[in-house]
């Protein structure tokens, strides 16, 4: 592909859903991009490209990010956590499941970032109370459900994952 | 014969599929379902757009040359390659693909660029060399409407008038910037002569942008000869007609397909970024071009309408309605798009839920020199609903009666007609008002703390006007079922509900049922999916469709049994059953009598209202969408800073066919109406739209949801879609803010007429209020 002006490259080592990449990356690319277009991750939706939609939620270190506004340089020597890694094996995670059950989605375009940010919720806090789940929420906008089902979909997770044993981040 | 789908009770009383999760919910969940913004083609070029930066203006000259030669640049499009392409509208085209003589409006299209990437083209967009002669704007509906107001099309205007019935009609160009005109009349203008009191109150709606977080978005591929896109488009047989139309193509060389929207309420009806990716396409050699808007731009090319509501409306001293005279002004923006439906609507829908003896409305579309407005949830019943619920609220207070009592003493009844040749209420509208001031405690309100509460209902016609369905079931050998209509999936779980009712029909698990991707190429025709048109309208034709492909199933086995009658054999699970309970599995018959391959059974559904000239719009409606709301809120006097401390929300969804569907519709919507309430609003100033943008354009956020948020999806049983389901999706975001202006009321006395309700806007009503009654005056609207 032609570029019209030369970009600088440095070179990013980064651990995403489990797997390590060595990658020589232009520093203007941003992490959105660099998980869509360079390892095939879909799953990452992007909307504002500013940072305030959160449809672009990812982890890094497990802490809630926007990729749109990250530079893939940033995230060197980093773990990132996208929507392709919370089911294992084809078993969806808690926080899939319940989503799925309650209805926590529509479009569906938000949807990955919520999941992520309710895995990292629920990591930081295994039994949150409705308004600190409403605080984590209200980080990221969804369109269509008017949040309620949302809300639900994340009290379902939290006892999905205290059936399943699984306690604050180890 | 097959059985007509709209009588068909579910086997058990009970549609099975009802409590499950939506199909999508896995490809959903785990990030696999694809939409516009993923697809990739091969040499896939990436376009950008340069918009004007005036609101209105001559465009002297456009010089792209030093574009053109910018390395990576594949293709430029100005005027100058535009020459020869139709605009569009419905009823009014004037949209060009691109600006000719002039823009006009902030954020018009001047040029494009595709290039290898999106820098690139943006790159190349800064060497676009554009001279403007700026003209005076007119940036609202009072300066569009002025004496001597600069016309924004000054030649006559292209389009058509439909063929209306009993009381409506319609007229182009009436009045300088005023593109289409509605007309509705009922019953006996005498009846102002039985008036005691004539209240006339004008009311200000605000506009809102749509914000689908996913932007417009299309991949095009293009010669002369063919067109190919993938688009997140509500209606994609719309689309072809209209790209058809603009690049002078036979309708069977466009090709349209459709994968999973995120989101759309209205917007991505029309034509938003197909024309420049398809003629930078065709410019490129036939190249894939990809135009993806930022959220910017996607402010900068749809909203909803603001409007100006004039409601002169007659009592009797006993509180009962007897006539109305509306007139709404619609801000339609630069273009008119669906500008002249929406005022159709928006002067169709002035009766509200109430018994008129005479009523007549006239609806404007109104061109500014703003952001096109078009399409949105609510579709000019919103307006509607806000003038109407609110003026019911200022003629109980200047009555002395209470608005809830107002409502009940002059709302339509279950089977009442609307309009003459109209489709019968089928809800039980003063029923549903009960269930959610029940559910909130409406009667034994607690009015202390400047807390107060209000009730409002809103209804539509809905399933839209004069509008065919079709919808296609295959079955495989095996009984594996591929469902293919246009339906598209934005959201509100049309796939799962449309598979859930052929499942019910073919009595097989959901699971077996697969829907087709959305290719006009194959899918079979359909208007477009609107108006909250998707369970009543395709969702008769795909019922239907499944009937047949049963029948053709239950005639093959009864030929298999030697000639016994279809109708005392079933469907289970693609096992045949007979009249004495004897089950026969389908594949051995079908192998050995159509051989190693087998066959598919194929049934064919249609759908569309019969045509009359005795209702106002073409045909009478589908059914009637009813949304109830009832608000608590506690205001602060000092601030005009409203609190919503409780909203309940309910539709009728007649019977339900999925409850995670409805209930999501029913919410959605309520919060819709509850930004529109109080905070959303796309500001403009000079024509200059001020936050455009996700950070300052405010949309509902969890923390912005009462603690109390309650939704009771109603199955009154009384509608005549598939299982006596009818449609949700709009109707509750009606009454939202109608009822918190009436809990503001209540709580304070402050009387809003105007959206959004912001502590501004209250704290000057209440200041009003004060005013007024210091200087012993009757309550002021």
């Amino acid at each position: 592909m032609t570029q019209p002006d030369e970009q600088t490259t440095v070179r990013v080592d980064v651990d995403v859903n489990g797997r390590h990449h060595e990658l020589a990356v232009p520093t203007s690319t941003v992490l959105s991009d660099l998980l869509r277009d360079e390892l095939g991750l879909q799953g990452v939706r992007t909307s504002c490209e500013r940072a305030v939609c959160g449809a672009c939620t990812v982890l890094v270190d497990g802490t809630p990010t926007a990729s749109c506004s990250t530079f893939a340089f940033d995230v060197d020597g980093a773990a990132v956590r996208t929507v392709e890694g919370l089911a294992t094996e084809g078993a969806l995670s808690p926080e899939q499941q319940a989503f799925a059950e309650c209805g926590g989605f529509q479009c569906g375009f938000c949807t990955s970032g919520m999941l992520v940010l309710t895995k990292a919720l629920l990591d930081e806090d295994p039994d949150p109370s409705r308004e600190t789940i409403r605080a984590w929420i209200s980080s990221n906008t969804c369109r269509c459900t008017g949040y309620e089902m949302i809300l639900e979909s994340v009290e379902r997770a939290a006892q999905l994952r205290a059936e399943q044993g699984m306690g604050a981040r180890r | 014969m097959t059985a007509d789908p709209r009588r068909l009770a579910p086997r058990e009383g009970h549609m099975p599929e009802r409590d499950r999760p939506r199909a999508d919910a896995r490809a959903k969940v785990t990030g696999q379902a694809t939409y516009t913004t993923d697809v990739r083609r091969a040499g896939m070029l990436h376009a950008k757009v340069l918009r004007s930066p005036h609101a209105h203006a001559r465009i002297v000259s456009v010089d792209a040359s030093r574009a053109r030669a910018l390395p990576g640049v594949h293709a430029v499009l100005t005027r100058d390659e535009a020459a020869g392409l139709a605009p569009v509208g419905t009823f009014v085209k004037d949209w060009p693909v691109i600006a000719g003589d002039r823009v006009r409006y902030l954020g018009d299209t001047v040029a494009a660029v595709a290039a290898v990437d999106e820098r690139t083209a943006l790159a190349a967009l800064d060497l676009v060399e554009v001279e403007y002669e700026p003209l005076p704007a007119v940036t609202d509906v009072g300066a569009a409407l002025a004496e001597g107001a600069v016309e924004v099309f000054p030649e006559p205007p292209l389009g058509i008038v439909p063929h209306y019935g009993q009381g409506a009609s319609g007229a182009l160009r009436p009045l300088p910037n005023v593109p289409y005109e509605f007309r509705f009349t009922m019953g006996d203008e005498s009846a102002w002569d039985e008036c005691d009191h004539v209240f006339t109150d004008e009311f200000r709606f605000s506009r809102m942008n749509h914000m689908h977080l996913e932007p417009f978005v299309t991949v095009a591929e293009a010669t002369d000869e063919a067109i190919e896109v993938w688009s997140a488009a509500q209606s994609p047989f719309p689309l072809r007609r209209d790209l058809a139309t603009v690049f002078g193509l036979p309708e069977n060389r466009v090709r349209v397909n459709v994968p999973y929207l995120g989101g759309g309420f209205g917007a991505k009806h029309g034509i938003r970024a197909e024309s420049v990716a398809v003629r930078l396409s065709q410019l490129a050699g036939g190249r894939p071009v990809r135009y993806c808007m930022t959220t910017e731009e996607v402010f900068l090319t749809s909203s909803q309408h603001a409007a100006v509501l004039r409601y002169r409306t007659g009592v009797k001293a006993d509180g009962t309605f007897v006539a109305r005279s509306a007139e709404v002004l619609l801000d339609g923006g630069a273009y008119s798009d669906l500008s002249p439906l929406v005022a159709e609507k928006a002067g169709y829908r002035a009766a509200g839920a109430y018994r008129w003896r005479y009523l007549d409305s006239v609806a404007r579309a109104v061109t500014t020199n703003t952001v096109p407005a078009s399409a949105f949830r609510g579709f000019g019943g919103t307006q509607a609903t806000w003038a109407g619920e609110r003026q019911v609220d200022l003629i109980a207070e200047r009555l002395g009666m209470r608005p809830y009592e107002l409502r009940l003493r002059n709302m339509k009844d279950l089977g009442e007609l609307y309009a003459p040749g109209e489709t019968p209420i089928d809800s039980d509208l003063k029923e549903g008002l009960r269930i959610v001031a029940e559910a909130i405690g409406y009667a034994d309100r607690d009015r202390s703390g400047n807390r107060g509460m209000g009730v409002a209902v809103g209804i539509k016609d809905g399933g839209g006007v004069n509008k065919p369905a079709q919808a296609r079931v295959k079955v495989t050998t095996r009984g594996d079922v591929l469902l293919q209509c246009a339906l598209t999936e934005m959201g509100q779980g049309g796939h799962s509900a449309m598979a859930a009712l052929v499942a019910e029909v073919l009595g097989c698990p959901r699971e077996r049922v697969r829907y087709a991707p959305i290719d006009t190429d194959h899918s079979p025709f359909d208007q477009g999916t609107n108006a909250s048109s998707g369970i009543a309208v395709m969702g008769s034709a795909v019922t239907q469709a499944a009937l047949r492909a049963r029948d053709a199933v239950l005639q093959f086995a009864a030929d298999q049994l030697g000639g016994v009658d279809p109708a005392g054999l079933t469907l289970e699970d693609w096992t045949v059953v007979d009249a004495a309970g004897e089950r026969h599995p389908l594949v051995p018959w079908i192998m050995h009598t159509f051989g190693g391959t087998g066959f598919e059974f194929t049934g064919e559904g249609f759908f569309k209202a019969t045509n009359s000239d005795l209702a106002p719009l073409e045909a009478p409606c589908i059914f009637w969408e009813v949304g109830w709301a009832a608000a608590e809120v506690e205001v602060d006097p000092d601030t005009g800073k409203v609190t919503l401390l409780q909203l309940v929300v309910s539709g009728d969804a007649g019977r339900v066919i999925s409850e995670l569907g409805a209930r999501g519709q029913d919410e959605g919507a309520a919060v819709f109406g509850l930004g529109q309430a109080l905070f959303e609003e796309m500001r403009f100033e000079d024509g200059c739209l001020l936050n455009g943008e996700a950070l300052l354009y405010r949309v509902p956020l969890a923390e912005d949801i009462p603690e109390r948020f309650t939704s009771i999806t109603q199955e009154q049983g009384h509608a005549a879609g598939p299982f006596g389901a009818k449609g949700l999706a709009e109707g509750t975001m009606l009454p939202v803010a109608p009822a918190i202006a009436q809990a503001i009321a209540d709580a304070v006395g402050a009387q809003l007429t105007e959206l959004p309700m912001t502590p501004a806007r209250v704290w000057a009503a209440l200041r009003a209020r004060e005013a007024s009654e210091a200087a012993g005056a009757p309550a002021a609207g």
